[in-house]
């Protein structure tokens, strides 16, 4: 039965809700209470879901007229709607742009990586140089036998060769030195290690822990050392020079002048030690008044950084290598020294006590 | 070793300053480690004459003294006893002089007299150790006052600090760097004869008959005035073991008188860090400083029987060294004897009962070739080395005897006052063989990499002092000089040659490197990755030492089965670790008492088990300690917990292995909590532990806080890691996922890890995974219970789920939630 009070009642309603709607979106402030309004009066449960409830009460000559004029204004409604959103929206995206900025010092959210150690870190420089060279990494145990790390390597028995490596020893019956174990003093025992094992050409690095008896302001009773060496048929004193000042150059500055004198470990001959410019008042830039009033190198302009040699052949004819046939060179060199002053590390001491206010330098 | 540039340019002079023969002797391989120059801060001190001295009225012990200083008077106050009557040369710092220690002279009272300059004493001026009275200058010296006391004295001089290396014996002298100098400088070195004693005696009758004698006269530069020969008894000279002591010689001097020594000499001992004693004493460390050939003076009166016996020691033999100790020896020791029993520790020390007196007379001077490990063996079992030990086990020149013993013999007669016997006894039971050595010129280029002629190498060799025996085109065959036992074989001379010509002389060249087939261990690489794990996951790397005590073995509740050092420098540091907890745990709460808030530790290092082998096993452990609290800008600080260990080791793993370790309960390492730890497996092999620190043992170790500590075994780590190989792509799912929650109420004794695996497991292969991702306590949730939410993420490999599926499937999860846990769905 169609009510004529529905009519009127249907196109009040339309025209309240066009008004009220209109007027609502303008109050409205942010996106929430805009779709508040939305939902109050074109929503599912909304003042114009309520009004097609009379639908059915409509004449039905009428009825798709007012539908029409319904659908009409849920189209305007929505056209306003999404205006008055993009508005806001834009309105919210020009404040962000302009307002206040964030406090970029507060701190970020992250887990901060650590840190590797000074040693491990030059360790690596130092391994990374060579393994371009094409040298293999070794490593050794830090407790060894006697004639490993001293009979093999050449060292005389009962010479003061041995007065520089003053040795822990290990507790358990010996009758000898010869026969005893000790901490390795150097990590030169590697070549015997790796040469008994392997035959040539060899080339290898092996960084590691060493161990001497000396416990002062510039000498930590544990150590770290890095050995490298190479042999081959016609192995050169030439060479040797030539793979270590590129080394140098190469960890520390490509300008920096390196020369060789002439110096005696027992598994070497010939033997000698590798000065570098000084680092730290960067001679090699010539500036004379600065190097004279340098510390470190105490004027010289020279810094002793490596010892090195060719491999003695009696240390091939220990190992059963024939030393007419294959020569070889062997250097070495203290990996905290090398931390020390490529990071200016005043103290030796700093690199054992792990205080994390310093490794967090690195 | 200090050594006098000045004495250098006596025994070879080169046409060079100090800096440059410096440089190459440094270069050649006698490293100059310091130079100090002498004589060139003392201006301002002169020669100045006594005038007149008298008593100061009101102090005893001061005296006024008025000197002349070449232009004018001076009245000074002195406080010495031996102010030289009028007449005498004093040395005097003038009003506004520095001396070298600093201190600046000015006029000033002394007991109300006016004092104007000082008389200075020798270690005033740092001219010598004497500091008892000032410096008189000697009657024989003309210098006049005024005369500036560096010249006057002629004290201009460099020392030069010579660090050598122990293969160079020869260089422990002065003798031995000038002919070092002449080798480098191409000059040669020329040996000269010794400056000959004033007076000498004809031994005859001294020596008993038979005995090998040498003559010295011709040694020695100046003809001497022969005297009779004094009545001494007849001296014997046997060596009982020839092996150590392969030569013996001793010179005779008669009717020294013992005094202080001039002060040249007084002066150059103690630039080269000798204490000057008396004339006799001093001449044989000169001797000792010039030759590199230790001598030992001793007083013939003191000697029993008249007679030396070099001998090995009997075990338990005792004898009180110069130094005043009394030795024991055992049979490995030896002994320099007289008819009675020892009188010297051969070529370490001197015997105290023999030794130099005030009252010396009559000196028999020793100096003789020891087998160098024999005295290395007795100066190290007595912990006694000396500057005589120091060269005998280095290797002195055996054929240098002749020449020392006639240096000696005339140096002391003359500033004895006494007269040299012309002849020595020379006892040799092993004569001198030098080693004959072949020499390749090829086979120095090949080593060298660059050009050796054969002419270059002989002119090295020859200057070197190497006596060429033979030679053909490509072999030069040479004897090595006897003061270099360090030329044996053919290596030793390429090396000669190198250094001569210089190592700069080379050429570099960059080698061709043969790259081996199997590259570097996986195991030191799998290392360096498990490293760089740790930093990643926000750890900062120690390095702690190897040793460390006992007891710190003990307070962690580690293994006290530990490889012990027999001479560890500490009780502290007497044992290897067989953990590496102590050394990590302590350097955590260091750091928290340094201030630090937020410790997080690792170290990757070596663990020292021992084993039935010669060595003990060495295994490479990492090991993390969190200390202190983790630290949130938002939210605030918590203490580290399980959690955070289980996490870094979570990272640690999952960077290397790219999978997730599972921790279960087990058999847990005593140190640790026993409800707050777990152990940490992958693919279900145990690899480490993870936990909060049993807190008895915190309390043992002074721990501050509950500290987290977990270790990863590292070979099984790298074992798994090489069984399970790289890591497998899987294909990309193509249909989506579909995410529900579950959330229950459940009792404390049923873990999260089991529900979840327990949901995946009914899910009949749907659940993709399931996580935790809220837990919760308190209100309204009963004692021993607790709230979980677990999302779960389905998918079907096959195709795209449907939600009627997923609804079916999620609920006999709950169902079984139910059923197996006795959980309360929420
Ligand atoms: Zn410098």
């Amino acid at each position: 039965m169609a009510e004529p009070d529905a009519v009127q009642t249907f196109e009040d309603g339309l025209a309240d809700i066009r008004g009220a709607y209109a007027e609502a979106l303008r109050a409205a402030g942010d996106e929430p209470e805009l779709r508040l309004i939305n939902a109050r009066y074109v929503g599912p449960q909304g003042e114009l879901t309520k009004l097609l409830k009379l639908m059915p009460k409509l004449p039905g000559d009428r009825r798709r007229e007012l539908g029409q004029a319904a659908n009409a204004l849920k189209q305007e409604v929505q056209a306003a709607f999404d205006d008055a959103l993009q508005a806001i929206h834009r309105g919210a995206r020009e404040a962000e742009l302009t307002g206040p900025a964030l406090d970029v010092t507060l701190p970020g959210r992250w887990q901060m990586p650590g840190r590797l150690h000074p040693i491990t870190r030059v360790r690596n420089e130092v391994l990374q140089i060579f393994v371009s060279l094409g040298f293999d990494i070794a490593d050794g145990p830090e407790v060894e036998l006697y004639e490993n790390c001293f009979d093999k390597l050449g060292f005389p028995p009962d010479h003061p060769a041995t007065d520089e490596h003053d040795t822990f020893f290990i507790e358990g019956n010996r009758s000898s030195d010869a026969e005893s174990v000790l901490l390795r003093t150097q990590t030169s025992t590697v070549q015997i290690r790796e040469m008994l094992k392997r035959e040539p050409p060899l080339a290898i690095v092996s960084p590691g822990a060493v161990y001497r008896r000396d416990d002062d302001a510039t000498h930590s009773p544990m150590f770290f050392q890095l050995e490298g060496f190479l042999v081959d048929e016609d192995v050169t004193f030439a060479e040797l020079k030539g793979v270590l000042t590129l080394f140098l150059r190469r960890l520390f500055d490509e300008h920096i002048a390196v020369r060789f004198r002439a110096s005696y470990f027992p598994f070497v001959e010939p033997g000698g030690e590798v000065d570098m410019s000084c680092v730290f008042c960067r001679a090699w830039e010539g500036d004379r008044a600065r190097t004279a009033e340098c510390r470190v190198c105490k004027g010289t302009g020279w810094m002793e950084i490596l010892g090195c040699g060719m491999i003695h052949p009696v240390v091939f004819e220990n190992v059963g290598y024939d030393p007419e046939k294959y020569t070889g060179f062997a250097f070495g060199m203290g990996l905290d020294r090398i931390a020390m002053l490529k990071y200016g590390i005043p103290n030796i001491k700093l690199l054992y006590e792990n205080d994390v206010r310093f490794l967090s330098q690195f | 070793m200090l050594v006098s540039f000045r004495w250098l340019q006596e025994l070879c002079p080169v046409d060079a300053d100090v800096a440059e023969v410096a440089h190459r002797i440094s270069l050649a391989g006698l490293e100059v480690e310091a130079m100090e120059e002498k004589g060139a801060n003392l201006s301002g001190v002169v020669i100045a004459e006594v005038r007149a001295k008298s008593p100061h009225p009101k102090r005893d012990k001061l005296t006024i003294v008025t000197v002349f200083d070449g232009e004018d008077e001076h009245q000074v106050v002195c406080g010495a006893s031996n102010v030289p009557e009028p007449g005498g040369r004093i040395l005097f710092a003038r009003s506004g002089a520095v001396l070298p220690n600093g201190m600046e002279i000015g006029p000033r009272k002394l007991g109300g007299v006016e004092s104007n300059g000082m008389i200075c004493s020798e270690t005033e001026l740092e001219i010598g150790l004497e500091a008892e009275g000032i410096f008189v200058v000697d009657a024989d010296n003309g210098a006049l006052p005024g005369t500036g006391v560096a010249d006057a004295l002629d004290l201009h001089d460099v020392i030069l600090d010579v660090g050598l290396t122990p293969n160079r014996p020869d260089c422990l002298g002065h003798v031995g760097i000038a002919r070092e100098i002449g080798v480098l400088f191409g000059t040669g070195y020329q040996p000269r004869k010794a400056a000959g004693p004033s007076r000498t005696f004809a031994a005859g009758s001294s020596f008993q008959p038979g005995q090998p004698t040498t003559k010295l006269t011709s040694l020695w530069d100046t003809e001497s005035e022969p005297i009779a020969a004094p009545k001494l008894p007849e001296i014997s000279i046997e060596i009982v073991d020839g092996d150590r002591c392969p030569r013996y010689g001793a010179a005779l001097v008669s009717g020294v008188k013992i005094a202080s020594s001039p002060s040249w000499l007084r002066y150059r001992l103690h630039n080269l860090g000798l204490r000057a004693l008396s004339n006799v004493v001093d001449a044989t460390n000169l001797i000792l400083l010039e030759w590199g050939h230790p001598i030992h003076g001793f007083d013939l009166a003191r000697l029993s029987g008249s007679k030396i016996v070099v001998r090995r020691a009997a075990a338990g033999e005792k004898m009180a060294t110069l130094d005043g100790v009394e030795r024991t020896f055992t049979d490995d020791d030896l002994l320099i004897c007289d008819g009675e029993g020892p009188v010297a520790l051969a070529g370490v020390m001197g015997g105290l009962d023999t030794e130099i007196k005030d009252d010396t007379k009559d000196v028999l001077i020793e100096c003789a070739y020891f087998d160098p490990r024999s005295i290395r063996r007795t100066s190290r079992r007595l912990g006694l080395q000396t500057d005589s030990s120091h060269r005998f086990e280095r290797g002195v020149d055996p054929e240098a005897v002749p020449r020392v013993l006639a240096s000696a013999a005339a140096l002391i007669a003359e500033l004895g006052g006494g007269a040299a016997a012309t002849t020595a006894v020379d006892r040799i039971a092993a004569a001198y063989e030098p080693k004959s050595i072949h020499f390749r010129p090829a086979r120095a280029a090949r080593l060298l990499g660059t050009p050796v002629s054969k002419d270059e190498s002989l002119r090295i060799l020859e200057l070197l002092g190497c006596r060429v025996v033979d030679q053909s085109d490509d072999v030069i065959i040479v004897e090595a000089p006897s003061w270099r036992p360090d030329l044996g074989r053919e290596v030793d001379l390429i090396e000669e040659v190198a250094r001569v010509r210089g190592y700069e002389q080379i050429p570099t060249a960059v080698p061709r490197v043969h790259p081996s087939e199997t590259g570097t261990a996986s195991l030191l690489k799998f290392v360096d990755d498990l490293r760089d794990a740790a930093v990643t996951s926000g750890l900062f790397e120690a390095i702690n030492y190897g040793f460390l005590s006992v007891d710190d073995l003990r307070k962690a509740r580690v293994s006290t089965n530990a490889v012990a050092l027999a001479n560890p420098l500490s009780e502290e540091r007497a044992v290897m670790r067989t953990s590496l907890l102590p050394g990590l745990t302590e350097a955590a709460t260091r750091a928290q008492r340094h201030g630090a808030t937020e410790v997080r530790l690792f170290e990757l290092a070596r663990t020292f088990q021992p084993a039935e082998d010669a060595l003990p096993r060495e295994d490479t452990v990492l090991a993390v300690a969190l200390a202190g609290q983790r630290s949130s800008w938002i939210g605030g600080d918590q203490s580290f917990d399980l959690y955070d260990g289980k996490g870094v080791i979570e990272a640690i793993v999952e960077r290397v292995f790219g999978q997730t370790p599972d921790l279960s309960p087990g058999d847990m390492p005593g140190f640790l909590h026993p409800k707050r730890s777990a152990l940490v497996t992958l693919e279900s092999r145990p690899i480490g532990f993870v936990g909060e620190m049993h807190p008895d043992v915190g309390d043992d170790l002074g721990l501050i806080g509950r500290v987290i500590y977990a270790e990863l075994d590292v070979p099984a780590l790298h074992a798994l890691s090489q069984e399970l190989g790289p890591t497998q792509a899987r294909g990309l799912p193509k249909y989506p996922a579909v995410a529900r929650d579950i959330a229950m109420l459940v009792r404390d004794e049923f873990s999260a890890g089991e529900i979840a695996d327990a949901l995946r497991e009914a899910s009949k292969g749907l659940a993709e995974s399931v996580k935790l991702f809220d837990l919760y306590r308190g209100d309204q949730i009963p004692d021993g219970h607790r709230s979980l939410a677990f999302r779960v993420t389905y998918r079907d490999p096959e195709g795209t789920l449907t939600d009627k599926r997923v609804d079916k499937v999620h609920a006999s999860l709950a169902r079984l939630a139910g059923d197996r846990f006795e959980a309360t769905i929420r």
